[in-house]
């Protein structure tokens, strides 16, 4: 018996179908994996299934009760509970306040009854068998512990389907485990779950159907018996191809950054040499530990093990301006919050970082600024009126390519590039490929993380796999498909021959 | 047709950009009308005077606001380095030992306050709220156990004489001493903001500060640096005074000084929220408030009436950087 049936939902954003006919349907007390690339669509139909955005067409039939218009609240009262991988708690309240936040008990004469909610959510938690504190502070809690949390409250609620969207990003492995008994436990019970996930290992796993998004489109629905991880991944992909028309092979030059047992927050015993030249592309899922690799390289953040060698010379101590001396830049991710300076202009922005490298002339030599500034303009060619223009003024793949200039400036000699092409159009982004390439020519060394593994075919040397804070796999340019890739990613190598997780 | 477009548009930016130089010119025009016939250069010049203890500070004030800070020490700094200079002068009898005292003790009492907010990073609010009670509390506790009631600099001492006379000279036999030293501190200031890789660097933390750390700037120690400025300004707005004034009333001197350095760097039009604004309308903002307090003089009125005036320019001044740039939003919108 289904307790969920959505078909023919359509959805447009701005004149652009995300959705397109989409049929999906939920046995009752099943686990089922709802499957895709980013951007296939699976969030913005477990959206509109929630009441977050409303649907175009199509119908949704819930525990036998049509839903016509569908808001967060009804949604919620049907028994339709959404998981979010950002987690919607309040940390500064108590974990059984966020339990019975605006349902709590009241006593007699109206005051709140603490006692009654701590014990109901003591009695809660034993049968979940869930180890946590009801009178503890959500800010103190682990994530996964959050994620528990998160699970019990929306039970509490009396969901009947719950929505775990990639609930184990955070968790480690004895934490997935357990978080599997608490679903298997559930689903024996009657609940009904959509795990969200793009690691084939758990879904292999906990899942007992599924069902493949592409482009907005419902590929494929069945049994997860009947199905391979490699047969899902080719699913997810699809046969899209990619003109690798602008690589050309170059002669690398000697090794110029080499890591050995290289150890951070978030990845591990990373052994990688890279040469004069080269453009490597990683990638990984979020939280793969890729962006966490770059930023302990330029010294944002701390390492913990390992060597990082410049040109053969040791990088130590964890300093943004060292590795900036020894010639790393970084662009990094979020440009807004990490790059931009909005208050300043074109110019301004560009020269920001050279001068802290060249502080011993404190004065500023605008007529100099202005020349290195019109050279990379034209070389980037970044469209603007007037060095004078406040870098708000740009569209977001020229004020990229303002921060790339900014590190040009610098004369870095290793780029570390960590999703650059983020909130970019796509013509912007092939320019900003093609200047990858450019750079390359021109000796310098690129490494550049990015979800985009058609961009990657087209710029890589090499192709960087991570999976968990480690590297999975390592290919060479002709061997980089998407398919590939994600095999690699999403662990799903391992997961086919039933061998457990990482 | 697209000219006059623009011309519009630069004339309502100029003036959200030098809304200081309208408000100065407005109040100093009401000045010279309502004092009429007394108006004398002399009485012009002496606004500089006047405005030079407030104005040397705010520019370090201007410079902490800019990097999205605030300091609240800045009066209490006042007493407590008025109260060692006047001391180290009558133990020292040297002009010069008394200047690099008070610079040594104002540069100490901005950094502590700089290494709290910059390296521990605690809240520059809360820690010069903090440092303001302490500094003068110190100074007067001080005092009281000297017996005395005000730190009264030495007259029969022989360097005595040449200070005041210092204190009360007229270059040109025209613009007084502590005018010139504030004109100075400001040009050195509007340099080190607009051509220095550090002034810019100011901007970039007040700026985005995540960004500006990313970019490779040294964020920790440029925000020790600003506040350690803010405590050299302070002794230099001090060596003024004593050079003026000749004795140091730790509980009443510089008292509110840090609001009104913080309102002459908001009518200056630095933004509060830091990494806009140029330092040059702190100047004018100071003079604005000296204006006011001459006004109220010449016109007889009631001397606590003073703050409703100067609050409610504030208020007028923050109202017309808002509305200005909101109205011509609406301009062009329309068009």
């Amino acid at each position: 018996m289904d307790i969920l049936q959505m078909s023919g939902i359509t959805k447009a954003f701005f004149g652009v179908t995300v959705l397109d006919k989409v049929d999906f349907s939920v046995r009752k007390g099943e686990v089922h994996a709802l499957l895709g690339e980013n951007g296939a669509g699976k969030s913005t139909l477990m959206n509109i299934l929630a009441g977050v955005y409303t649907r175009d067409a199509g119908k949704i039939i819930f525990d036998g009760q049509e839903m016509d218009h569908v808001t967060v609240q009804s949604s919620e009262q049907a028994g339709i509970a959404f998981v979010h991988q950002e987690l919607n708690l309040f940390n500064d309240l108590k974990v059984y306040e966020n339990i019975f936040l605006r349902k709590e008990l009241l006593t007699k004469v109206g005051t709140l009854d603490k006692k009654r909610m701590i014990a109901q959510t003591h009695e809660l938690f034993r049968e979940l068998g869930v180890d946590i504190d009801p009178t503890a502070m959500v800010s103190e809690l682990e994530t996964s512990k959050k994620q528990l949390l998160e699970i019990a409250k929306a039970l509490h609620a009396n969901a009947k389907l719950l929505i775990l969207d990639e609930p184990t990003t955070a968790l480690n492995n004895k934490e997935i485990e357990h978080l599997f008994g608490i679903v298997r436990h559930l689903q024996e019970s009657g609940k009904s779950f959509i795990f969200i996930s793009h690691k084939m290992t758990e879904i292999f796993t906990i899942a007992n159907r599924y069902t493949v998004l592409r482009n907005g489109q419902m590929i494929r629905s069945g049994e997860i018996a009947e199905i391979t991880p490699t047969e899902v991944t080719k699913l997810m992909v699809g046969n899209s191809y990619s003109d690798s028309d602008i690589y050309t092979p170059r002669e690398l030059g000697d090794p110029i950054l080499e890591l050995e047992n290289y150890s951070g927050h978030g990845f591990e015993n990373v052994n990688l040499s890279i040469r004069r030249g080269e453009v490597v592309g990683f990638t990984g899922l979020k939280g793969a530990g890729v962006s966490e690799l770059m930023q302990t390289i330029f010294g944002v953040m701390p390492e913990a093990g390992g060597s990082c060698k410049v040109m053969g010379q040791a990088v130590t101590g964890n300093r943004i301006h060292k590795a900036m001396r020894n010639r790393i830049a970084m662009i990094a991710a979020n440009r807004k919050e990490n790059s931009i300076l909005p208050d300043f202009t074109l110019l301004e922005n560009n020269y920001v970082s050279e001068h802290t490298l060249s502080a011993k002339k404190p004065l500023i030599r605008k007529k100099m600024e202005r020349q290195k500034f019109e050279r990379l303009r034209g070389m980037l060619n970044i469209r603007c009126n007037g060095d004078g223009d406040l870098i708000t003024s740009l569209s977001g793949g020229n004020q990229q390519k303002v921060i790339l200039a900014r590190w040009l400036n610098t004369e870095a000699d290793i780029l570390l590039m960590d999703n650059p092409t983020q909130g970019i159009d796509v013509g912007a982004k092939s320019e900003i490929y093609k200047l990858i390439l450019q750079l390359a020519q021109n000796g310098k060394t690129i490494l550049v993380n990015t979800l985009e593994i058609p961009e990657l075919q087209k710029v890589a040397d090499r192709c960087v796999v991570f999976y968990h804070g480690n590297i999975q796999s390592v290919l060479r340019h002709e061997e980089i498909s998407e398919e590939r890739v994600m095999l690699a990613a999403t662990n799903a190598i391992n997961a086919g021959e039933g061998a457990v997780g990482q | 047709m697209n000219t006059t477009k623009r011309n519009n548009r630069s004339i309502t930016k100029i003036l959200g950009n030098y809304s200081f130089v309208l408000i100065f010119a407005c109040i100093l025009i009401a000045y010279l009308i309502i004092n009429a016939g007394a108006t004398t250069l002399n009485g012009v010049m002496n606004i500089l005077r006047h405005s030079a203890v407030v104005g040397i500070m705010a520019f370090g004030m201007g410079l902490v606001i800019i990097t999205g800070g605030i300091d609240l020490s800045v009066g209490s700094m006042l007493s407590l380095i008025g109260g060692i200079g006047v001391v180290v002068f009558n133990s020292m009898n040297s002009i010069i030992l008394t200047l690099l005292a008070v610079l040594a003790v104002g540069a100490l009492l901005g950094f502590f306050n700089g290494i709290l907010i910059g390296k521990v990073k605690m809240p520059p609010f809360i820690v010069t709220l903090a440092t303001m009670l302490i500094y003068r509390s110190v100074a007067q506790y001080y005092l009281r156990t000297l017996r005395l009631s005000i730190y009264n600099m030495d007259g029969t001492l022989s360097a005595y004489d040449p200070f005041y006379k210092f204190g009360q000279y007229k270059v040109a036999g025209l613009i007084p001493m502590a005018g010139v030293i504030l004109i100075l501190v400001t040009v050195l200031m509007v340099f080190m903001s607009t051509n220095t890789k550090f002034g810019r660097s100011i901007y970039a933390i007040g700026s985005n500060e995540r960004a500006a750390r990313l970019a490779g700037i040294n964020v920790e120690w440029t925000q020790v640096a600003v506040y350690t400025i803010t405590g050299l300004l302070c002794g230099v707005s001090t060596f003024m005074w004593l050079a003026m004034n000749g004795s140091v009333d730790p509980a009443t001197i510089g008292k509110s000084n840090e609001m009104y350095a913080i309102a002459a760097v908001v009518i200056g039009g630095i933004s509060m929220s830091g990494g806009k604004g140029k330092l040059l309308g702190v100047l004018f903002g100071a003079m604005s408030y000296t204006i006011i307090d001459k006004i109220i003089a010449s016109m007889g009125l009631d001397a606590l009436i003073n703050d409703t005036i100067k609050g409610s320019i504030l208020l007028l001044a923050v109202f017309i950087q808002i509305a200005i740039p909101a109205i011509r939003a609406k301009f062009t919108r329309s068009r």
